[in-house]
């Protein structure tokens, strides 16, 4: 399961790209290529154990 | 003592870090993702002076990629727009199996050279990407297999240990070639006197390059050249000219120290001298 509050998109209103990106729902900002294989739990990543922004999102330490 | 390269006037290897596997375009808008992009961009740094390119492999949305097939297409970009230029794949990777970080090792012709992470370093807040010592042989294996030569990346201290470990356990072909990275978080902490104690605690003979992230760059840079080493610039490392300027390009970075370079009298290697000099 990818993280909830990732969507791709192509633009936030200020930077804009010829192809839709990684981007945080909590931040609203565009997220770091390497943190984007944490949103979509690639390999053996996982939101919910190594995102601190999910977890402080949910509430975890 | 490495002082007595600069003494000699021994060449420095330039090094264009084009792309990285950690920001992108999210951080500087021009910073090159795609293959073409990749290939342009190596033959700017080259014209600039570089004689090695480090690169990764992205996705079409930025995303890192290690497939065989993407590292391809990018190897073809950079000899179809280069002269004589040397490649150098990353085989980094954070929670990435094995199998899938030797796969940039396995175009054809195989890459010259390939980055070698020689220990852990932390991601983040709750990640580390670990490169444990059997990840490290499994992947030197392979280098050594298809020829190709390992830029051992020393992020810390203890990184040199390993460097030490691994020469115990391998066959590493001579010169041994250490990148020495300096910067924050779990990177060895950016002062002189780290970088000086890092140099004189190499293995004898080992030559080293030199990395310093963000606006340590430039200074280690300069450390670099003037203490007998080889230098690493480019927008993975370091995405600004100066304080508050994104840099134009890696191009842009790599005049500068090749600027430097000429200021202190050192001279840039050509491709087939930094051939030469790493015995590849």
């Amino acid at each position: 399961m990818t993280c909830p509050h990732l969507e791709y998109r192509e633009s936030d209103g200020e930077a804009a790209f010829e192809t839709a990106r990684a981007f945080c729902t909590v931040t609203g900002e565009f997220v770091q290529p390497m943190r984007a294989d944490i949103c979509n739990d690639r390999y053996d990543l996982d939101h919910a154990a190594h995102c601190e922004i999910y977890r402080d999102h949910e509430g975890e330490p | 003592m490495s002082y007595d390269r600069y003494l000699d006037g021994d060449p420095v290897i330039v090094t264009a870090a084009l792309t990285g596997g950690v920001h992108g375009k999210e951080a500087h808008p021009d910073l090159p993702e795609t293959p073409a992009e990749i290939g342009r961009a190596a033959a700017a740094a080259e014209d600039a002076g570089a004689a090695v390119v480090h690169v990764h492999a992205r996705r079409p949305n930025g995303e890192r990629s290690f497939a065989t097939e993407r590292f391809q297409a990018i190897d073809d970009e950079i000899r179809e727009r280069t002269d004589d230029v040397v490649i150098q794949h990353s085989t980094g990777g954070t929670g990435v199996p094995v199998e899938k970080r030797a796969r940039p090792l396995r175009t054809d012709p195989a890459p010259e050279m390939a980055s070698l992470d020689m220990g852990p370093l932390n991601r983040y807040d709750h990640l580390t990407s670990e490169n444990t010592r059997a990840t490290v042989d499994a992947l030197h294996e392979e280098m050594a297999e298809r020829g190709i030569k390992p830029e051992l990346e020393v992020f810390n201290d203890g990184h040199r240990n390993e460097v030490y470990g691994l020469l115990d356990r391998r066959e590493v072909a001579d010169p041994v070639y250490a990148t020495l990275i300096f910067g924050p978080g779990t990177l060895t902490r950016p002062t002189p006197r780290n970088f000086l104690t890092a140099v004189d605690d190499l293995p004898a003979g080992a030559l080293f390059n030199t990395l310093g992230f963000g606006r340590h760059q430039l200074p280690f840079a300069a450390m670099g050249v003037l203490f007998g080493g080889h230098v690493r610039v480019g927008l993975e490392d370091n995405v600004y000219y100066r304080r508050g300027e994104l840099a134009e390009s890696n191009a842009q970075l790599v005049e500068r120290v090749v600027d430097l370079a000429a200021t202190l009298g050192r001279p840039v290697a050509s491709p087939a001298q930094a051939r030469e000099i790493l015995g590849l």
